[in-house]
């Protein structure tokens, strides 16, 4: 009968202390109390609309109580209006999350912040007729067809006033600025005025319509430009700029940006000049690669998984030119250590053996050649080494290492600690060896770890150039150690202390070996394919023990 | 069937029908009788049919599930009756519905009452839920007696145009099937306005299915009264029809205009330095007073609108007040569907949910915000300006600048109030502001000295909405105490009540000639007054939900109204017709401004956004519409999207910049 059960009406007369209620009563009630409550509820919606609102808030209630001369009911009052929650199993139960507080957290509680006051802002949400794009507005869905043609559409009765379809969507202020970005990215001539210019499209939010044209321009220049290495560089960073602009939607243009970003990636050569390094062109593109696919990765499943497989076959194909694979490996390094692991290290034997005649200078006699195939194994060797170092890092600490250890401010492998400690005791202790090795050579681990964590954001920083001595250096394994140490000598470029702990880190690292843990294997095997240049990805604070 | 039966019968049929004491009478007389000797003819005792009748009688009369049989038979009926007098027959079930559900609840059958009104509320729920709301929470007899729009709905009776050939398949079928109860309802509770020849189209049911309780006669007949909606003559646009046309051709008048331009610059420029794009503007408007000029000679040919003379005595403007008004006009820019205004906008920003109503100054220089914790706010913007150059720069560091170097509030704070502030108003020069709030006072404070000036204390209610009118002095006022009051600012007393609506007024505007103002209510109509005699002079009826906001085109033919459900309408005062409802908010429009020259609407909405109409389009059209049938009613130009703003004020400059006002709310997650 009334929406109030009879059962409701005894509750609450229970509650405010009438014990003899007739159920009779309670019956004849209960229709009256969802009438007034009802016209409670009228009046409060007239409270709400008259404070402008389209959400019912507790004052409006109270309001309304007010109006029918009725004692407001206090101590609901909120800012906001109230979050219900379901309860479970009820399909039309609500209740709002209204938890039980400590007293003493209250007190103790830090003062909260004062609200802040009242302003005006004041912005411009339409001049002449048109939206302009600033953060204020909100913002352009896509680019759509000029408004115009929508109100020739719609009007189809006698009083039109036909306008021909406009040719430009775009303002003359935003043409002007296309233009300018243009001129500056080919010109090459003011790198100040350019870097400034990478600035305003990193941050300016009304750059969303010429996310087309930029695109276009890219993927133009690129094809054309593949000799002019300044602009390919020049058109990366604009790349990025857009990339980092919080105000621009570049997913629906990410599939013409790619094959861009990717071709000053794998491309067989980049530049004509001696002097182009090249390699920080390919250097940076990884870095980008890797930013779009952690960012969009989520959303667009099929780029990480394409892109991958664009860069294997080119890392596979032992046709293909040395820079390619180089550029093959940075980009598949920048993809995280699980695509390194899956994909080069499962190749690295074969690929490795490949690379060797190459890298022996007297028998590669072309010096440009043997330079690259260096470059190569460096980029294998950074990743390689970084992968073992993430793997490694999320060992357990070791259970009760010797103060002495701790030296030297190992802050960062210290601090990763709790990750570790998630790993069970037990394989702590199978590990413990291993545990040692990890936090053996401090300085260089920490650098290393310090590279994993930024690399793929830090372009700027190429970070081979922190490790020349690998990177130019070494004959692939420990056997060769005599002719490595000879290459080495000549190439003037001689990590020192990871040649004098040659003999150590082997009986170490089969001591791992005798382990018989993936990881330790993977170790191995990298130690024997590279020998000691492996070694300061691998970080340790414990050297000493084993020394 | 023995004499007892048959007295028992009388008796409660007779308490039933409410004739307690006639009951009584006749039980102590049988009583009586009893003892005594019995002289009752028996000549009934032994009539079967009679007693057939009684007992049908009595049977019937307590019996609910009539009312549902009978109206769901009739329903049925209705439904399949052809198509052509379908929805003519369907509009009489309205009235029906709801009178059997209160006849239900009048005898006490709450539950039967409720079980009915579920059963059947679907099919008049597209059109009547908000009445059907009110009504779902009826359920008792007394409820019935306290609850406004039930008793006028008992007391009234429905009018119903109807073709002659529905009425005669509707009146038969009632008498086939013999369901005298739908009969008897009907003829109780529907006027039928029977017409001879075919049924009108489905099209115009809106007023035809609203229900508007005892006034249905009266609104016509007040519809018929003279109104004269003509601008007063010798107002300030009639003199600029004047120099206007001297402007356009002799030297002194060039020469002044440009001295207007370099005294207007430097003001613009004080007055809205805060955009740091004055200089945009001033181009702009320059441009402007080209276009103006041009457009002047065009409007003049135009037939003016006709002049009437000034009801109330009007306060005097001083010269330099007038001075600056006639130079804004002159530099109006002419806006049109091809020529769209700027929009400013003003951002409330941490508001914590409190900002009830907004209201900006004639030249958007003050902008005024009536808060729920009684205070009230008045910006002003050209200081704002000068504060922080970075204003623009986003919401984020504006704080943090406007706060700047002094610490300082931007804003003077209003106390006076004790309940929320539901409306602001200012004076047309803007040294004046009025507030009405939930305290049921309104409020007259100066800008000048920040202080409070006056409390006009009258409504018993909250008071909803207060304004201006056009020349200032005096305003008008409306409350939920169902009246609206003509106050003067010299005056602790109203000086008219306006009485008459059914509920809340809601929303008060003035007419641009001063003679009459406009009220939107709860009731869901819109009423002129005549502020001299304080008398209804038009009802408009057709919104289908509380009015919230109204606008009078400048040249004072046409009325704009704004309701709950995002409708607006455009309403003819003349006729009292609508001219074309404007569907494309959908949700509360809080507010409307025609711009300057009456050439567009302009309207804010809670779906946070601010559209654009062409309103001369739609006012021509209509005589077009009127030959050649049905066109595109919809003139909507521009939608201006805000981030996350519902809009709570608009208004045009007198040189038709648009400014717009409202709160940022965060979005629900």
């Amino acid at each position: 009968m009334s929406i109030v059960p009879k059962e409701t009406v005894e509750v609450i007369a229970q509650s405010i202390g009438i014990t003899n209620l007739l159920p009779e009563a309670a019956l004849m009630l209960a229709p009256d109390v969802e009438y007034r409550v009802r016209e409670i509820m009228q009046e409060a919606i007239k409270c709400m609309r008259h404070s402008k609102r389209t959400t019912l808030t507790a004052s409006d209630v109270d309001g309304a109580l007010n109006l029918r001369n009725v004692e407001p009911i206090y101590g609901f009052a909120s800012g906001g209006p109230f979050r219900f929650r379901k309860a479970i199993g009820h399909r039309d139960l609500f209740y709002t999350d209204d938890r039980e507080v400590d007293f003493k957290d209250v007190i103790e509680a830090p003062l909260p912040k004062a609200p802040l006051d009242t302003e005006i802002v004041c912005h411009w949400l339409a001049i002449e007729g048109v939206q302009p794009a600033i953060p204020e507005n909100a913002p352009l869905e896509v680019i759509r067809a000029p408004a115009e043609n929508k109100i020739h559409e719609q009007k189809d009765g006698p009083p039109i006033d036909v306008r021909l379809p406009v040719k430009h969507v775009l303002s003359r202020e935003l043409q002007l600025y296309f233009q300018k970005i243009a001129e500056l990215a080919m010109s090459k001539s003011n790198p100040a005025l350019f870097k400034e210019a990478l600035v305003s499209l990193a941050s300016d939010s009304g750059l969303h319509p010429l996310v087309p044209y930029f695109t276009n321009f890219i993927a133009d220049e690129v094809s054309n430009g593949l000799k002019d290495f300044r602009l390919l560089f020049n058109l990366m960073h604009i790349v990025r700029s857009l990339l980092q602009n919080p105000h621009i939607h570049i997913e629906p243009y990410l599939h013409q940006l790619m094959p861009s970003v990717v071709t000053c990636l794998v491309s067989r050569k980049l530049g004509n000049r001696f002097a182009d390094n090249h390699w920080e062109l390919r250097d940076f593109a990884s870095n980008l690669v890797a930013l779009i696919c952690k960012r969009y990765g989520p959303v667009y499943i099929t780029l990480q998984s394409r892109l991958t497989r664009t860069l294997v076959n080119a890392l596979l194909d032992p046709k293909k030119a040395l820079t390619q694979h180089y550029g093959a490996i940075r980009g598949l390094a920048a993809l995280g250590h699980n695509i390194v692991r899956l994909l080069i290290l499962s190749n690295l034997e074969p690929y490795l053996s490949l690379l060797q005649p190459e890298l022996d200078a007297e028998k590669q006699k072309n010096q440009m050649k043997n330079y690259e195939a260096w470059r190569v194994y460096g980029a294998l060797l950074r990743a390689a080494g970084l992968c073992i170092h993430d793997r490694l890092k999320i060992f357990p600490p070791l259970p009760s290492p010797s103060p002495s250890f701790l030296h030297k401010g190992k802050g960062k492998i210290i601090n990763t600690d709790p990750h570790k400690r998630k790993l069970s005791i037990d394989s702590s202790e199978n590990q413990s060896p291993q545990k040692r090795l990890i936090t053996m050579d401090g300085p260089d681990g920490v650098q290393s770890q310090d590279q994993s964590g930024s690399a793929p954001m830090q372009v700027d920083n190429p970070v081979e150039n922190d490790n020349p001595p690998q990177n130019s250096v070494q004959p692939s394994s420990s056997e060769q150690a005599s002719d490595a140490n000879e290459s080495e000598s000549r190439n003037g470029k001689v990590k020192e202390s990871g040649r004098s702990r040659a003999i150590t880190m082997k009986a170490i690292l089969d001591q791992i070996w005798k382990d018989d843990l993936d990881s330790g294997r993977l170790l191995v095997k990298l130690h024997e394919l590279y020998g000691d240049r492996i070694l300061p990805f691998i970080p340790s604070t414990e050297m000493s023990v084993f020394l | 069937m023995d004499p007892e039966q048959i007295n028992e019968f009388v008796v409660g049929y007779l308490k039933k029908k409410g004739f307690s004491s006639a009951a009584k009478d006749l039980e102590a007389y049988h009583h009586h009788n009893n003892n005594g000797s019995s002289f009752t003819s028996t000549d009934y005792h032994n009539d079967p049919e009679l007693t057939k009748l009684i007992r049908s009688f009595s049977q019937q009369e307590d019996d609910p599930t009539r009312y549902r049989e009978g109206y769901s038979n009739l329903r049925s009926w209705a439904y399949n009756s052809l198509d052509l007098y379908k929805h003519e027959l369907l509009r009489v079930m309205y009235p029906v519905f709801i009178h059997c559900y209160m006849d239900l609840v009048g005898k006490g059958h709450t539950q039967e009452a409720r079980g009915f009104f579920n059963s059947f509320r679907r099919d008049h729920e597209m059109v009547h839920l908000r009445d059907l709301q009110k009504l779902e929470g009826v359920l008792a007899p007394s409820h019935l007696e306290e609850m406004e729009f039930a008793r006028s709905l008992r007391k009234s009776k429905v009018n119903i145009k109807i073709s002659q050939y529905s009425y005669d398949l509707l009146i038969q079928y009632l008498q086939r099937t013999k369901s005298t109860l739908m009969l008897g309802i009907i003829n109780e509770h529907i006027n039928f306005q029977v017409y001879s020849g075919q049924p009108t189209p489905s099209s115009d049911d809106i007023e035809a299915v609203t229900i508007f309780g005892s006034f249905q006669d009266t609104a016509n007949h007040i519809n018929q009264k003279e109104i004269q909606w003509g601008l007063l003559e010798d107002s300030l646009e009639d003199r600029l029809e004047k120099t206007g046309g001297l402007l356009s051709d002799s030297e002194k008048g060039q020469g002044e205009s440009k001295d207007g331009d370099a005294d207007d610059s430097k003001k613009r420029s004080t007055e809205i330095g805060k955009q740091g794009s004055s200089l945009k503007k001033l181009k702009k408007d320059k441009a402007g007073n080209a276009t103006a000029k041009v457009a002047r000679l065009e409007t003049i040919t135009v037939p003016p609108a006709p002049r009437v003379k000034p009801e109330l005595a009007l306060p005097v403007m001083s010269t330099d007040v007038e001075q600056s008004i006639l130079e804004d006009l002159r530099n109006r820019v002419q806006l049109s569907s091809v020529a769209m205004p700027s929009v400013s906008f003003y951002t409330f920003v941490n508001t914590h949910n409190g900002l009830n109503c907004s209201s900006i100054s004639h030249d958007g220089s003050l902008v005024a915000g009536g808060f729920s914790d009684s205070s009230i706010k008045v910006w002003d913007m050209a200081k704002i300006g000068q504060a922080g150059s970075g204003v623009l720069q986003g919401e984020n560091d504006t704080n943090d600048q406007i706060m700047g170097p002094n610490g300082r509030r931007s804003y003077t704070l209003l106390l006076g109030h004790s309940g929320p502030v539901y409306s602001a108003t200012f004076s047309p020069p803007g040294d004046f502001v009025l507030s009405s709030s939930a305290d049921t006072t309104i409020r007259l404070w100066s800008t000048k000295l920040n202080a409070n000036l006056v409390c006009y204390k009258g409504h018993n209610y909250p008071v909803w909405d207060v304004q201006f009118s056009p020349f200032g002095h005096y305003f008008a006022s409306c409350s939920h105490d169902r009246t609206a009051r003509i106050w003067s600012m010299d005056r602790i007393q109203p000086l008219r009540i306006m009485a008459g609506h059914l509920s809340d007024v809601d929303c008060v505007q003035w007419h641009p000639n001063c003679n009459y103002i406009a009220t939107g209510s709860s009731d869901k109509t819109v009423r002129l007054w005549d502020v001299q005699t304080g008398e209804c002079v038009r009802i408009f009826v057709g919104h289908r939900s509380m009015v919230l906001s109204l606008a009078m085109s400048p040249d004072g033919r046409y009325m704009a109204s704004g309701d709950e459900d995002g409708t607006i309408m455009m309403w003819d005062l003349s006729t009292a017709r609508c001219i074309t409802p404007l569907m494309g908010h959908n949700s509360c429009v809080w507010s409307l401004s025609y711009s300057g020259e009456g050439s567009l609407l302009a309207s804010g909405s809670a779906d946070c956004t601010v559209k654009l109409w062409d309103v001369t389009s739609s006012t021509k059209l209509t005589k077009a519409e009127a030959k050649n049938g049905n066109t595109n009613r919809l003139r909507s130009l521009r939608t201006f999207p805000t981030k996350s703003t519902p809009v709570h004020a608009l208004r045009f400059s007198r040189r038709n910049l648009l400014f717009a006002a409202g709160a940022l709310s965060k979005p629900a997650s």
